[in-house]
């Protein structure tokens, strides 16, 4: 934390340790008065500040550490756990939601700056009991093992096909190359994608 | 469709024609997949119970490091913390447990981190095989003279570096004691053993509580073996404290301390006649086993291939990391990478075709596995090794691989309900395999009713014993288990029928969710539930002893891959993945397994590396930006084949897959650039060397290899593990 405090790592480790002194080194620097001309922003916390969200189309009211983050808020006070927790810094894709019709990394966002979005989790995509086609074709196609990464592939695909309804192959798994998946369930991942957008799968071979 | 109305079990897919009909349940898909796509899935780590408290250990951050002071008193201060300890001064790897600190939130945990300033004073480390190789070691008397009248020779050192297993779900768990009974919600592949460790921490006969592992975010061999550290400390403090306890590592912990796929290192010097043949020779391997004491292995000779005398030895290389743990395959894919590409090396040496080498060495199974493959993959478009001139040179490969499974005996129920219900009952856990279908799957046959009316319950100590999800034995092992248990309801409910009808049981039959009597339908098995006294009727194996079964398992995978010669980056095509693994229960699991083992292989063979730094033993890449795992990038076409002939038993599946991949890229990667990269990851750099190198005849000149893992000349940080 020497240099370059992001105010995500900054909001989630400062607040309430005053005892140490390196941490009230940086939050020195960090309410240094702001310069002339650039509005001020209000200050959030110490304390625990209340939120409201819209999460798959409901309101959701809570009031958290302004260090949590979207992820944290969605799986801890919303109950929504479909959004994994796997690398907490953007570089797995398992915390996939779609703000305001884009992908996000729900782990690299604060509940805070999601106020006033639309946000669509895992959970939002089945209408009641109908699910999205694209989340059958998951099922079909076996497009999961262990699920974890699951939830946030869907979210990438639907991301994705909301974009560009008949993406090629190339395009899907550059669509998708923000999301891992330790088990290996890539290609039928691809397969399910396609023929959600109503492409046919890809063949392997005939018999011989 | 709606989810309710939607049955999984009735899904046909008809991309992959080759295994049309190779199965018990082709159209099946996963029962729990509805679950898995929509969030409702809950995994250990999603559970937070009201009032949860958060643990989490204290790291060495260092190879080797004293705990010189710390903030400890403050941190206990601090708002939000529990309990802050420090137990250990200190630690030999860099992730070493410390100590812990407890607090009533995960930011009121991270906060107590950062204030803990721990102070340390680094010590020297080792973290390479290398550290601890002098000299590479003689071969005896016998060997050398048999090298000496060889007139062709091999001589080369292979290495594979540190994989980490990367579950994406990390390790540990919840525990919510009550008093006299508890709750654990875990991430285990092991239900019992999970349980049988945990009752002395909770101060509880393992009848009191209950550990629960519904859905398990990958394992892959390191959620083995009992609740570990972290189950441990969840249990002894929400045992102290009667809070539920809440500990899963995060993503940097888990790189370090949860195990991994060790390091390895094989000399290899074999004599060869000009034939080809193999005379025999000396195979020295070495595994980096980090502070362990053992589990460094590298299978190799794999003993597929007939390889003349063969002088092995093995030795365990401990140094400053953490340990290995079993993962997928234990010390097989190291030897395979070693194996397949030495195999390819001596090909180039006799001059011969490394597919026809094989196939006069290996067993008539795999022959015929080849003959398939290089059908398939297109084996006559292969160009001479080092033969190729242009900038993208185009390689093809090959590996194979073997696994034996053998019997046991375990416990499950099969309960008929009166409404027609079915459920299938096995306290093993699903890691992704697909168990929780393939025992439906099983438990449907076995009656006689489609799959579809058939509810899996795994995951629970509550529920009938199980084996843990290890060397690919669940299946073998449950699969006849469960069809005893099946057989057993169905009987009863046959019975049932029989007297109500005034019938011969033994005229009685159930097919397709029918009936029949003397092989005419009689009524469904909907309207035979009705007739049952009570509410259900429980079918169980005990007391029924399953025949001995050992069965093996055998494949052959074919890799066709592209090397730019100018950056150095390998591009793989396609991959076909031939296996048998038995009769297959359930087709599109059985292809996940298969599938998901070329790609851990593909990524072990081109990115994986734990990276420790030299100087301060530190790992640099605990993370995913650079521990780098195969992306949707990355991914070439992969065709699983289903090997059904001579197949009856149920055998191993999840092992076989991984094991060949790396070794068949190797090959691939020499065909395509006619000098060998001998060490994984093959990363450009490596690729680039190998070019350099120069494949000068057309049939493989000597391969000048950077030392892979080499001893580099001076200490500077950032160098490879
Ligand atoms: S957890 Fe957010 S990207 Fe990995
Ligand atoms: S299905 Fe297990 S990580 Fe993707």
């Amino acid at each position: 934390m020497s240099d370059g405090v992001s105010r995500r790592s900054f909001l989630k480790t400062a607040g309430a340790s005053a005892a140490a002194a390196s941490l009230a080194q940086v939050a020195q620097a960090a309410i240094a008065p702001p310069e002339a001309g650039v509005p001020a922003t209000p200050t959030l916390g110490p304390d625990a500040t209340d939120v409201t969200l819209s999460v798959n189309g409901k309101p959701m009211k809570l009031r958290v550490d302004p260090a949590t983050t979207l992820l944290s808020a969605l799986r801890m006070e919303c109950d929504l756990t479909g959004a994994k927790e796997v690398c907490d810094r953007a570089s797995c894709g398992a915390c996939s939601v779609i703000i305001d019709g884009r992908l996000v990394a729900s782990c690299m966002m604060l509940a805070l700056d999601a106020e006033g979005t639309k946000i669509t989790t895992v959970e939002g995509l089945a209408k009641g009991d109908e699910l999205d086609p694209l989340q059958l074709a998951f099922v079909k196609h076996d497009a999961l093992q262990c699920g974890y990464c699951t939830p946030g592939l869907v979210v990438a695909c639907r991301a994705l096909l909301d974009k560009n309804p008949k993406p090629s192959l190339s395009q899907i798994k550059s669509g998708l190359s923000g999301n891992i998946c330790r088990c290996g369930t890539y290609t039928n991942i691809f397969n399910a994608v396609l023929e959600a957008s109503g492409q046919k799968p890809i063949a392997d071979s005939a018999p011989v | 469709m709606t989810a309710t109305k939607t049955d999984v079990s009735t899904m046909p897919t008809t991309n992959r024609p080759m295994n049309a009909g190779q199965s018990v349940a082709d159209d099946a898909s996963r029962l729990d997949g509805i679950a898995k796509v929509t969030g409702a899935a809950k995994y250990g780590r999603d559970k937070y119970p009201a009032g949860c408290l958060f643990a989490a250990f204290i790291r060495c951050p260092w190879g080797k490091a004293e705990l010189v002071s710390h903030s400890a008193d403050e941190v206990q201060k601090l708002p939000g913390v529990v309990e802050v300890n420090v137990s250990r001064k200190e630690g030999l790897y860099h992730g070493r447990d410390m100590g812990y600190i407890c607090a009533d939130s995960p930011l009121a945990l991270k906060r107590a981190m950062e204030a803990l300033r721990p102070v340390w004073k680094r010590g020297e480390v080792k973290t390479l095989i290398e550290d601890d190789i002098d000299k590479e070691p003689e071969p005896d008397v016998d060997t050398g003279k048999l090298l000496d009248a060889a007139p062709l020779k091999l001589e080369a050192i292979y290495s594979t570096a540190c994989q980490t297993h990367s579950s994406l779900e990390t390790h540990g768990c919840v525990v919510d004691h009550q008093g006299d009974s508890a709750t654990v919600w875990a991430s285990t592949q092991g239900t019992f053993s999970f349980r049988d460790g945990l009752g002395e921490a909770l101060k509880l006969d393992a009848g009191q509580f209950e550990v629960k592992c519904e859905y398990i975010g990958g394992g892959f061999g390191s959620k083995l073996g009992g609740p570990g550290k972290e189950g441990l400390l969840a249990a002894r403090l929400s045992q102290k404290l009667r809070k539920p306890v809440y500990v899963f590592c995060d993503r940097r912990e888990e790189h370090l301390d949860t195990g991994n796929r060790p390091s390895s290192r094989t000399l290899v010097r074999l004599g060869v006649q000009r034939d080809g043949t193999i005379v025999g020779g000396q195979i020295q391997t070495w595994g980096g086993v980090g502070v362990a004491r053992g589990g460094g292995g590298c299978t190799v000779p794999s003993n597929r291939y007939k390889l003349g005398q063969i002088s092995k030895d093995h030795k365990d290389i401990a140094f400053n990391a953490g340990g290995p743990r079993a993962m997928r395959a234990p010390g097989h894919p190291q030897g395979s990478f070693a194996e397949e590409l030495m195999l390819d090396e001596v090909a180039t040496l006799a001059k011969i075709d490394p597919l026809d080498l094989r196939m006069r060495l290996a067993s008539s199974v795999l022959q015929e596995q080849m003959r398939l493959g290089a059908k398939l993959i297109g084996w006559e478009d292969r160009k001479l090794t080092g033969s190729q001139t242009g900038v993208i040179r185009t390689g093809y490969g090959l590996g194979t691989a073997s696994w034996g499974s053998a019997g046991s005996l375990a416990e499950a129920e099969v309960i008929i309900h009166r409404d027609g219900s079915v459920e299938a009952r096995t306290g093993a856990q699903d890691i992704g395999t697909g168990y929780r279908t393939i025992m439906a799957i099983v438990a449907a046959e076995a009656i006689g009713v489609p799959v579809g009316i058939v509810r899996c319950s795994v995951g629970s100590s509550r529920l009938p014993s199980g084996p843990g999800s290890g060397g690919s034995i669940t299946s073998p092992i449950m699969a006849p288990t469960m069809r005893m248990a099946a057989e057993d309801a169905r009987e009863k409910l046959l019975a049932v029928v029989a007297t109500a009808k005034k019938v011969e049981l033994a005229a009685l039959r159930i097919d397709a969710g029918e009936i029949l009597l003397d092989a005419k339908a009689i009524m469904s098995f909907k309207d035979a539930c009705g007739l049952l006294p009570s509410d259900a009727i429980t079918g169980r194996n005990a007391g029924r002893k399953r025949a001995e079964e050992r069965g093996h398992s055998n494949g052959v995978q074919f890799v066709k891959a592209t090397v730019d010669t100018e950056t150095g980056v390998i591009r793989v095509q396609r991959v076909i993945a031939i296996q048998s693994c038995g009769k297959v229960l359930c087709r599109k699991t059985a292809e996940s397994q298969i599938i998901g083992g070329v790609i851990q292989g593909l990524s072990y063979a081109m990115f994986e590396n734990r990276l420790l730094d030299r100087v301060t033993g530190a790992m640099v890449n605990p993370n995913f930006e650079w521990y780098r795992i195969l992306g949707p990038n990355d991914m070439p076409h992969i065709e699983p084949v289903l090997w059904s002939k001579g197949q009856t038993k149920v055998c191993a599946l999840g092992e076989p897959p991984v094991i060949p991949t790396a070794g068949a890229l190797a090959a691939a990667v020499f065909n395509a650039i006619g000098a060998p990269v001998r060490s994984t990851p093959m990363s450009p750099d490596k690729v680039l060397a190998a070019v350099a190198s120069g494949a000068k005849n057309e049939r493989g000149a000597p391969a000048v290899n950077p030392p892979p893992n080499g001893k580099p000349e001076n200490k500077k940080p950032g160098g490879g593990a």
